[in-house]
């Protein structure tokens, strides 16, 4: 919810009632304005975090620079990759066929998750507190079931 | 707070206002018990709610967040509202049902015979309303009939603004579980028919249904005595709508 984009006389009992139900409803109101602004940043905000982080991977994947591609890996993500590949996450990445994405077509934030849907790729990506990493990619949908990804986490 | 020092004029200031605050205690404890407790409840629940979030997200290899984060995510809001959407249905419907529906022996049910909505006589509404009667309960228009479903009217509405909340708060949750295991995130609507919003809709309904349920029947047959809750100890099995 944080991205997206909410003394009367006892001869009067429901009065009582009918104040803790007016607190109740400003409590939800502050509840959901809390949960929508969020601690880091807007929707649109974390949206645009999420889409400049997934075009700085397809750039590097690009430009073949294994370095950022392992710099933007989340870390389980990372671990996985060395442990399938048995060597440096540089030397793995550069064995690694991700396709080449093209154009973002449409991003979903939802907490701390995202996927990035590109012409020809789909990313996921997890927040951390160095910020939004790639947790998998080369991701091809399959029905009824998870993606199918070239790289992910354990 | 009397006593302990100042001048005579000091004291008679402070002795009534500590009288004033003991007498709003003891006259508002029920309601005071009840805010205090709740408050206390979902501290608890934000507490191990977020313990909970964080054991999920290093199991599933995601930085762990902080309490003041969790309060603003989509999970505690879900957990609150699902159970808050419940608890307003139960006192609307036990407000309406109550009107039409009879439960002999119950203190819970009014007496048999009474059912409906009643005369303005009984409910000292339009001409029969009293000079300390609230100011609506005299009129006989729309405020008039207003004012006499107000209370189920409002438990309703938050009933509804809470469920509405549950399956916003809800699509979210559902969301950010499905894309932390690389599946699609689904819309509102979606949602709205998915087994996860009723799942977590009926499994509250069912045990407020089954606790006003047990109310109404055990009330016949069990007695808590001081409780107005309860029939006097020594009423009958058969006696209706009698409040101890």
């Amino acid at each position: 919810m944080r991205d997206r984009q909410p003394g009367p006389a006892p001869e009067h009992p429901g009065a009582g009632i009918r104040r803790r139900g007016r607190a109740a409803a400003v409590a939800a109101a502050a509840l959901a304005v809390l949960v929508t602004v969020g601690s880091c940043g807007t929707p649109s905000e974390r949206r645009d975090q999420v889409t400049a982080q997934a075009v700085r991977f397809e750039r590097a994947l690009d430009a073949g620079r294994d370095g950022d591609l392992c710099a933007a890996l989340a870390p389980s993500t990372l671990e996985e990759v060395e442990q399938s590949a048995k060597s440096r996450c540089a030397q793995a990445m550069g064995d690694e066929d991700l396709p080449h994405a093209g154009a973002v077509r449409n991003v979903d934030v939802y907490g701390d998750q995202a996927r990035v849907v590109m012409e020809h790729d789909t990313l996921f990506l997890a927040h951390f507190p160095g910020g939004w990493k790639v947790t998998a990619a080369g991701c091809r949908p399959r029905p009824q079931q998870p993606y199918q990804c070239e790289i992910k986490g354990g | 707070m009397s006593g302990t020092g100042g001048t005579p004029a000091h004291r008679e200031d402070t002795a009534p206002a500590a009288g004033r605050v003991r007498r709003f205690l003891r006259q508002n404890s029920l309601g005071l018990f009840f805010l205090v407790t709740f408050l206390l409840a979902l501290a608890g629940q934000a507490v191990a709610g977020h313990a909970r979030f964080n054991d999920e997200l290093r199991g599933d290899g995601m930085a762990p967040i902080s309490f003041g984060a969790y309060l603003t995510t989509s999970d505690f809001a879900v957990d609150v509202t699902e159970n808050w959407q419940s608890e307003y249905l139960q006192f609307f419907l036990y407000i309406f049902a109550t009107v039409w529906l009879l439960q002999r022996g119950s203190p819970e049910s009014k007496e048999l015979g009474k059912a409906g909505p009643e005369s303005d006589e009984e409910q000292m509404t339009g001409a029969h309303a009293r000079a300390d009667s609230p100011r609506w309960a005299a009129a006989g228009d729309w405020r008039g009939l207003l004012y006499s479903r107000s209370l189920g009217l409002v438990m309703g509405a938050i009933f509804l603004l809470s469920w509405l909340a549950q399956s916003v708060t809800g699509v979210a949750a559902h969301n950010e579980e499905q894309l932390r295991g690389l599946e699609a995130p689904t819309s509102w609507a979606g949602y709205l028919s998915s087994a996860d919003f009723w799942s977590r809709t009926l499994q509250n309904w069912q045990s407020e249904l089954l606790a006003v349920a047990s109310m109404a029947v055990l009330s016949i047959y069990l007695r808590q005595r001081g409780s107005p809750e309860s029939k006097p100890v020594g009423a009958s099995h058969d006696a209706t709508g009698v409040e101890g």
